[in-house]
């Protein structure tokens, strides 16, 4: 850490012109891999192999069309079943687990820390190892290879982090506002639905932003619930679509394109919610 | 659904437990119930199953005791699997912790242009596995960008670098590294920005140079951000299944890259030895216990607080 160089290093690193200038390039360098994604995706196929950095001018949309206009419609297909299963998902854990919180952190007395011990632990559990099971469980329910199958897996799945998430903000609400709408008649139920639902605003948007990018990207759980054909979800259909054409970029970078596009435009519009939410305030 | 009645009658005691049951049937029971039925009884049927030989296509299921915990001791694949996860995990850990640490360092100042590079380097946390996977696939294959472009600087032989058996694991680590990349960097940054200034002007007044303010001021005061990220990126390592489902398959060769979770996958779905499968799984489970436990415990104790 004494090397000469590195304590030049320091001060040159004040200097008003050099921080930008290292920061801009290794920001190129690190977005390099997006910036081919991008640019490949608009050009004729033929053309990535032998200029793969090159800008595509004029832009084409033929790759993007071959995706959207695929016989077996694996595209829309995919994109059907994720917005299915994300929406279905993302809402019912976030609702579910904000109600659980809630529990946890005002009904539940002596009862909170074992219960929140054993939901931290679902935390750390890897899909792979509870799979087999799963799908035992949904064979036996019947609900093996449906989108309701794997949407109830999820919930379960992603329960415990918006319970961490919830219970930790609703010990920052104040109690006050409960005890009174409970004095006026109002149930349990409608107290936290009309009063401390609306307050946990901040730690919701934080929930389903996390849990819509987990389900979204997610991979083995729809591959091996859903399994092959028409059950797949977009992020899926990237896989299988790798599996036939491997030497047509333009198609794969095209349909990961397509795939990655509602995910991109959110995090284009919500930035700062998307950064909050996925770092859950670390660090404070 | 109505809660139970609010009013304590004749027998308080009663209807207070009442109450509690029914606050807990209207609120807790929806979401505990599709946790217990999809994580806590698969968890017990993974432990279970992993005493038994159960085959779908050998049966019937036998309880075996710990034969397959026996078997898997002497696996060289698994013992494979387990060191190939072992070495991403490790890789990943330190390689994101730092990376991420040096890039918040100089994206730690304020302004538009600051602002819009951390926003840069966030963009691959929130892509899928399965697209970072095969965007790197197509720079690091063998005729990729990469080595087009090494070959055009003059290099006449490239790295294999997904199929070198040497190299493919090390590319593996990198992939994911730099996905993960952008999560570590916003948490070293919101840790960076809650160090106070006074801190940093009193040592500077004491003499201390911007290396030692970083040892002796920052590191400790961001040791909560080390805390998180390395916890995250421990559980993340842990898990590895996408990237090699999707860019080696388990290759070069045989297992070269293969992971604890593709291991468990394959041999749960695809050799159908669903009871050896599941005491790999149990395997691991207590392995990322105890290792969550042991970096909480351990990173906790240098955390400083004001």
């Amino acid at each position: 850490m004494n090397h000469p160089a590195l304590r030049r290093l320091g001060p040159a690193l004040t200097a008003t012109w050099l921080r930008p200038l290292v920061a801009v390039f290794v920001s190129a360098v690190f977005f390099l891999p997006l910036y081919l994604l991008l640019v490949n995706v608009f050009k004729p196929g033929d053309e990535i192999v032998p200029h793969p950095a090159a800008l595509p001018l004029p832009p084409t949309l033929a790759n993007i069309t071959a995706v959207t206009s695929r016989p077996d419609r694996l595209f829309w297909y995919g994109l059907i079943n994720s917005i299915e299963v994300t929406a279905l998902a993302t809402t019912a854990a976030t609702v579910l687990s904000a109600m659980l919180g809630y529990y946890l952190a005002r009904c539940a007395g002596r009862w909170a820390t074992p219960l929140l011990v054993l939901l931290l632990c679902g935390l750390m559990v890897p899909p792979a190892v509870i799979l087999t099971p799963i799908t035992k469980v949904l064979n036996a329910v019947g609900l093996m290879t449906t989108v309701p199958g794997l949407v109830l897996v999820d919930i379960g799945y992603y329960v415990p982090f918006g319970v961490l998430v919830f219970m930790g903000f609703v010990r920052t609400v104040p109690v006050e506002l409960e005890e009174a709408a409970r004095l006026d008649g109002a149930g349990l139920l409608r107290t936290f639905w009309q009063v401390v639902f609306p307050l946990l605003r901040p730690a919701t948007a934080s929930v389903v932003v996390f849990l819509g990018v987990w389900i979204w990207n997610d991979f083995l759980n729809p591959l091996i619930i859903l399994g092959p054909g028409t059950g797949t979800t977009v992020t899926v259909g990237v896989y299988r679509s790798i599996g036939e054409h491997q030497s047509d970029f333009g198609a794969v970078f095209a349909f990961m394109f397509l795939a990655v596009l509602p995910v991109l435009i959110l995090y284009l519009a919500f930035q700062r919610q998307f950064v909050k939410g996925l770092t859950g305030g670390a660090g404070r | 659904m109505r809660s139970a009645p609010k009013s304590p009658g004749p027998h308080p005691g009663r209807g207070r437990a009442v109450r509690g049951l029914g606050h807990f049937g209207a609120l807790a029971a929806p979401g505990l119930t599709l946790y217990v039925l999809f994580v806590l009884v698969p968890v017990s049927m993974t432990c279970y199953l992993s005493l038994t030989n159960q085959n779908p296509f050998n049966p019937p299921t036998r309880y075996v005791g710990t034969a397959n915990y026996t078997r898997l001791a002497h696996d060289p694949d698994f013992l494979h699997s387990l060191r190939n996860t072992a070495v991403i995990t490790a890789v990943v850990t330190v390689a994101a912790n730092l990376g991420g640490l040096l890039v918040a360092l100089l994206l730690d100042r304020a302004g538009r242009l600051y602002r819009a590079l951390r926003g840069v380097f966030f963009v691959p946390v929130i892509l899928s596995a399965v697209v970072v996977s095969v965007i790197w696939q197509a720079l690091l294959t063998d005729d990729g960008l990469i080595n087009s472009m090494l070959r055009t600087l003059g290099v006449d032989h490239p790295p294999g670098w997904l199929s070198d058996p040497d190299l493919a694991l090390w590319s593996l680590a990198w992939i994911i590294t730099w996905q993960v990349l952008g999560f570590c960097v916003v948490v070293y940054l919101a840790a960076l920005q809650g160090v106070p200034q006074e801190l940093h002007e009193a040592a500077a007044l004491d003499g201390a140079d911007a290396l030692q303010r970083f040892r002796h001021v920052t590191w400790p005061m961001i040791a909560p951000a080390l805390t998180i990220n390395t916890v995250m990126l421990l559980i993340t390592g842990f898990k590895v299944y996408d990237q090699v489902q999707v860019i080696t398959n388990g290759g070069p060769g045989e297992g070269t890259t293969s992971t604890v979770s593709f291991d468990i996958v394959h041999t749960a779905f695809t050799d159908d030895h669903i009871g050896y499968a599941s005491a790999m799984a149990t395997v691991m489970l207590v392995l990322v216990a105890l290792a969550s436990v042991a970096a909480l415990r351990l990173l906790q104790r240098r955390e400083v607080t004001l």
